[in-house]
């Protein structure tokens, strides 16, 4: 390290605590990799698991979002891009997204409480598989991840299926989908403020449909289901909720009756944006 | 007539605690020598404590002291109906909240940390984590995990069976639920350098606490004073002591204040629930559909210790005689078991909503085999008012149950179900009739006193012992005694909840309300008389002549003293009165049975349900009840609809479930209570045929809302789907079955 870093030292009724400030996110993943560091931004889901004493790194590095690139929505030629650490209720309001993804807004209302969607980021949402990574799979969004070997751009499901532990995310892009259809349904245990059981993306962007679901089994491109419903599977149409059934089992979605309301709320869904089943 | 919100209906108190401003007994962190108290608590649902070494806690910063079971003053044991729960452990542990060693300290942190240097050896024991089988299990206390057990009977109901035309039995359950108050357990207890100690808590009943509390900590009852402080909520879940007895131990030890507050994954484990209830009800009826026979068979699970448990069984079985019908004969039996599943005791409805959900369920159950409309049903079976009550008792309604029936027929919610096939919401309207009691009941000692003087400074001072818990009884005495001396809220003074003031009785049983109408229709004229015998001492007018009135007393309509003046001028010590009465119980009772002042509710509840998902939303409640007078409408409105929403979660989404003894929920967001996104549109219809001069007008209504909220929104599910749900909280998952299942059966 060659520039000093800013510490807060702390020690909680329950753990000593470590907290990092960089002063760049290059020297962000520097820190993360030499201390072992996790980072965080708005730490909304840190907060339940220090509360819980659970386990959790010693040493933080603190996120800033007047980092480049890491914060607010921008309308580029190539899409929308949207910094890591905008905040859920920033994103909620922006009215970028009434353009591109107009379900968003009123979708975001059901995401977690106001106090939460205050602090949470969508980057951080977006790494832990919450309500809006279904969507960003579903849209195949590109991400920004900054790097040992610097920033570099891939999609969101490549990314989850290589990313290190000291990658951070700095934003993504969504393409330009203004005019694509798109409808999103969330399954909870009550209206508001609900862990997420299973939350469904369903896109079609003029072409084809795009579905993508995340909760309890975790996040998922439907992609055989896809193919079916696309017409590219040659099975019969009573077929789509075997097919549905099946993908989403050989992913761990293990819950009967979630499973069993995953096929009613794609047809929902699906009638949706119009196009039926 | 709808009793309906107005702007500004609302007395400050109410804003101040929903504003956050109002100050709890938790929030005194200025007492100069403050010490934060923390307790360690189990980590075994059922273990034998081998050890409990506190060396090493002794020696970290800040501690002031280490207790332990040793270091209980007094007796070891507390508990409203049975003394079975230890303060601190000595030598077993029976649930994960269980109090094992506790520390004083100068911080929250350093209190903490000396819990986690307090070294403890277990010996796990066999938990005993079902109900069905703990009376073969080894017993937790004594020879059995039996705590109780009580059959209550009415006529040969064995017979009656053999005459039904249609009988219908099913196994009805019912959750564990959370109290979810927003202030979490906490106060503060202070030495008072005489030996003594002086508590400011968040509690239900300080007289009752104090009592207890002397025992545990060995000192004379003279020398501990409980001032109840206003409170963020309690339902029951502060009737039973809290932190108290740890607090008062290390505040001796220390002769130092000390607080204590749990958080909210401590007021989870170790705090007390719901007694979940199964419940296997058999009931049947002539082929007119009167009701010949029923019989009921209840375990309740009370959990390691027996809190309120037995009184709740027995509010259970009185409410599974079905108060509100006319049964020819019934057989209604239930057991209380130890289990080390938590802590179960007092909540709103205690026991009672428990028992209407399964009543109300098999009414629809026989209406729907004889194919009659379920309030058909219930108008043939109601119960008169002139008659007794269903356990011989005379009985007091406030209006006729047929006319409530009458009201719930007339609701603008019974609306056509829109049960569409492909459309996706199906809506479904649906009742449920509820009675509920006022008193702690069947003989048990219930009595409360108040008293009314006037201060130094010219107040007019209420004292009573009842605790305010957001029920803002202030507010609602205030309005009584404007009413009864004609004088303004500006002129008066409530306190509440000081053991020291008269002796009230527990802020629990719905009681309060009668109570203070009762002491207040006492004590008011006979002050009043006092009040106009030293005015008229002081102006020469005679008493008669005079009058109380806005700001002092008044002739001829001409103010001619204040209060203030009065106070000043007057002797202050004859100018007290103090009343206590016995609760009303039913007259001409060798050994009082059941409650005698009864009140009623119909609730009429409109669903949709998820055809996608099997989720049930609630969108309307329409409760019409006869409680007697209507003295403060926003605390009649609040107490209705908050039960209401009460009995909403715990119909849809509150349970707490445990393995092992151990609870699977440690916060809120995991224990899923409704939020302000559940919660549905409400009216509530008020009926009141109360006599002018009826001696108890006033009735308590603190537990009424939730009676019936369960089996109506149930019956509503039933309308929009066809599915009857038995078990609580009410599964989508199970709902979406049934609902496949169906469509596949029509297709």
């Amino acid at each position: 390290m060659s520039a000093p870093i800013s510490e807060l030292n702390f020690v909680s009724a329950r753990r000593a605590v470590r907290v990092l400030r960089p002063d760049s996110p290059s020297q962000a993943v520097s820190l993360a990799r030499q201390c072992r560091a996790s980072y965080t931004a708005g730490g909304t889901w840190l907060q339940p698991a220090y509360e819980r004493d659970q386990c959790w790194p010693e040493n933080l590095v603190a996120l800033n979002a007047s980092w480049p690139g890491f914060w607010g929505l921008e309308d580029g030629s190539n899409g929308l891009t949207v910094g890591a650490m905008t905040s859920l209720a920033e994103m909620a309001r922006h009215p970028l997204v009434r353009d591109y993804l107009p379900p968003l807004a009123k979708f975001l209302n059901l995401v977690a409480g106001p106090g939460v969607r205050a602090l949470g980021t969508v980057g951080g949402n977006l790494i832990v598989g919450g309500d809006l990574s279904a969507l960003a799979m579903a849209l195949d969004v590109r991400v920004d991840v900054v790097g040992h070997a610097g920033v570099r751009t891939l999609p969101l499901s490549q990314w989850l299926r290589e990313r290190t532990s000291e990658d951070l995310l700095r934003g993504f892009t969504i393409p330009d989908c203004r005019g694509w259809r798109m409808s999103l349904e969330k399954l909870g245990y009550r209206e508001r403020f609900s862990p997420t059981r299973a939350t469904l993306a369903c896109v079609h962007d003029g072409y084809r449909l795009r579905l993508a679901v995340c909760g309890e089994g975790g996040l998922l491109r439907l992609a055989a289901t896809e193919a079916f419903l696309n017409g590219w599977a040659a099975l019969a149409p009573d077929d789509f909720g075997a097919v549905l059934d099946c993908e989403l089992v050989d992913h761990g979605w293990q819950d009967t009756h979630v499973r069993m309301a995953l096929r009613r709320m794609t047809t929902g869904l699906l009638s949706e944006v119009a196009l039926g089943t | 007539m709808e009793l309906k919100a107005q702007p500004g209906m609302a007395g400050t108190g109410v804003l101040q605690r929903i504003g956050g401003r109002l100050g709890y007994a938790t929030d005194q962190q200025h007492i100069p020598g403050l010490l934060h108290g923390a307790i360690l608590r189990s980590r075994y649902a059922h273990a034998r404590l081998l050890r409990v070494d506190t060396t090493r806690a002794r020696s970290m910063p800040g501690v002031r002291a280490v207790v332990t079971a040793q270091d209980v003053p007094g007796v070891n044991r507390f508990g409203i109906v049975v003394r079975d729960q230890p303060v601190l452990c000595e030598n077993r542990v029976r649930y994960e909240g269980d109090a094992i060693a506790a520390v004083a300290a100068d911080s929250p942190e350093q209190a903490r940390a000396a819990l986690e240097v307090i070294d403890v050896d277990y010996a796990p024991l066999p938990v005993v984590a079902d109900a069905d089988t703990a009376e073969q299990m080894s017993p937790l206390h004594g020879e059995s995990n039996l705590v109780a057990r009580d059959t209550f009977t009415r006529g040969d109901s064995e017979a009656a069976f053999a005459r039904c035309a249609v009988i219908v039995e099913h196994h009805y359950q019912t959750p564990r639920q959370m109290h979810a108050f927003m202030e979490t357990e906490g106060g503060v207890a202070i030495p008072d350098n005489n030996g003594g100690v002086v508590f400011r808590v968040g509690c239900q009943s300080g007289h009752r606490d104090a009592e207890q509390l002397a025992d545990i900590l060995g000192l004379k009852s003279t020398q501990v004073t409980v001032e109840a402080t206003p409170t963020g909520g309690a339902f029951g879940g502060k009737d039973e002591m809290t932190i108290q007895p740890v607090a008062g131990i290390l505040a001796l030890q220390t002769g130092l204040p000390v607080l204590v507050h749990l958080d909210r994954f401590e007021s989870c484990r170790a705090g007390i629930k719901r007694h979940p209830v199964s419940v296997v009800m058999t009931t049947g009826c002539d082929s007119q559909g009167r009701i010949l026979a029923h019989r009921v068979d209840a375990l309740l699970d009370t959990g390691a210790y027996a809190s309120l448990g037995p009184a709740v069984l027995e509010n259970f079985l009185d409410h599974a005689t079905a108060p509100l019908y006319r049964i020819e004969a019934y057989s209604v039996s239930g057991r209380l078991v130890y289990t080390n599943n938590g802590v179960s005791g007092a909540f709103r409805g205690f026991g009672g909503n428990q028992a209407t959900f399964a009543v109300e369920s098999q009414l629809d159950a026989l209406a729907e085999k004889l194919t009659m409309c379920p309030l058909e049903f219930r108008r043939i079976n109601l119960r008169t008012a002139d008659e007794p009550g269903s356990r011989g008792q005379p009985v007091r309604w406030t209006a006729p149950p047929t006319d409530v029936l009458a009201a719930a027929a007339a609701s603008p919610l019974w609306v056509p179900a829109g049960a569409a096939a492909r459309r996706r919401w199906l809506t479904g309207t649906g009742m449920a009739m509820g009675a509920q009691g006022n008193g702690l009941g069947d003989g048990l000692p219930d009595s409360g006193g108040g008293r009314v003087s006037l201060t130094a400074e010219g107040r007019i001072l209420l004292e009573f012992g009842f605790a305010d818990y957001g029920q803002n009884l202030a507010e609602a005495i205030t309005c009584l005694v404007c009413e009864g001396l004609g004088c303004t809220a500006s002129d008066i003074d409530v306190v509440l909840g000081d053991s020291r003031g008269p002796d009230s009785g527990p802020t629990s049983a719905s009681r309060s309300s009668v109570l203070v109408h009762g002491v207040l229709a006492n004590t008011l004229p006979r002050w009043k008389d006092l009040v106009r015998g030293q005015a008229a001492s002081l102006t020469n007018l005679p008493p008669e002549e005079l009058d109380c009135g806005p700001g002092g007393l008044f002739h001829n309509s001409r103010q001619i003293l204040s209060y203030q003046e009065l106070a000043e001028k007057g002797q202050l010590a004859p100018m007290v009165v103090d009343a206590s009465q016995a609760f009303p119980v039913a007259p001409d009772q060798d050994q009082p049975v059941g409650r005698y002042l009864q009140l009623q509710i119909a609730t009429v509840a409109r669903v949709a349900v998820d055809r996608l998902t099997g989720r049930v939303r609630v969108t309307d409640l329409h409760h019409i009840t006869a409680a007697g007078r209507v003295i403060y409408p926003p605390g009649y409105l609040g107490q209705i609809e908050g039960a209401a929403i009460m009995g909403l979660g715990m119909t849809l989404t509150e349970d707490m479930p445990t393995r092992e003894g151990r609870y699977l929920a440690d916060n809120l967001d995991q224990y899923m209570i409704p939020t302000i996104h559940d919660a549905p549109d409400q009216r509530v219809d008020v009926l009141d045929n109360t006599p002018k001069t009826d001696s108890f007008p006033v009735r308590g209504i603190g537990e009424l809302g939730i009676e019936a909220v369960a089996p109506a929104i149930c019956s509503a599910i039933e309308a929009a789907t066809s599915i009857r749900v038995q078990r609580l909280p009410v599964d989508p998952g199970y709902l979406l079955s049934a609902l496949c299942a169906q469509e596949k059966k029509r297709s």
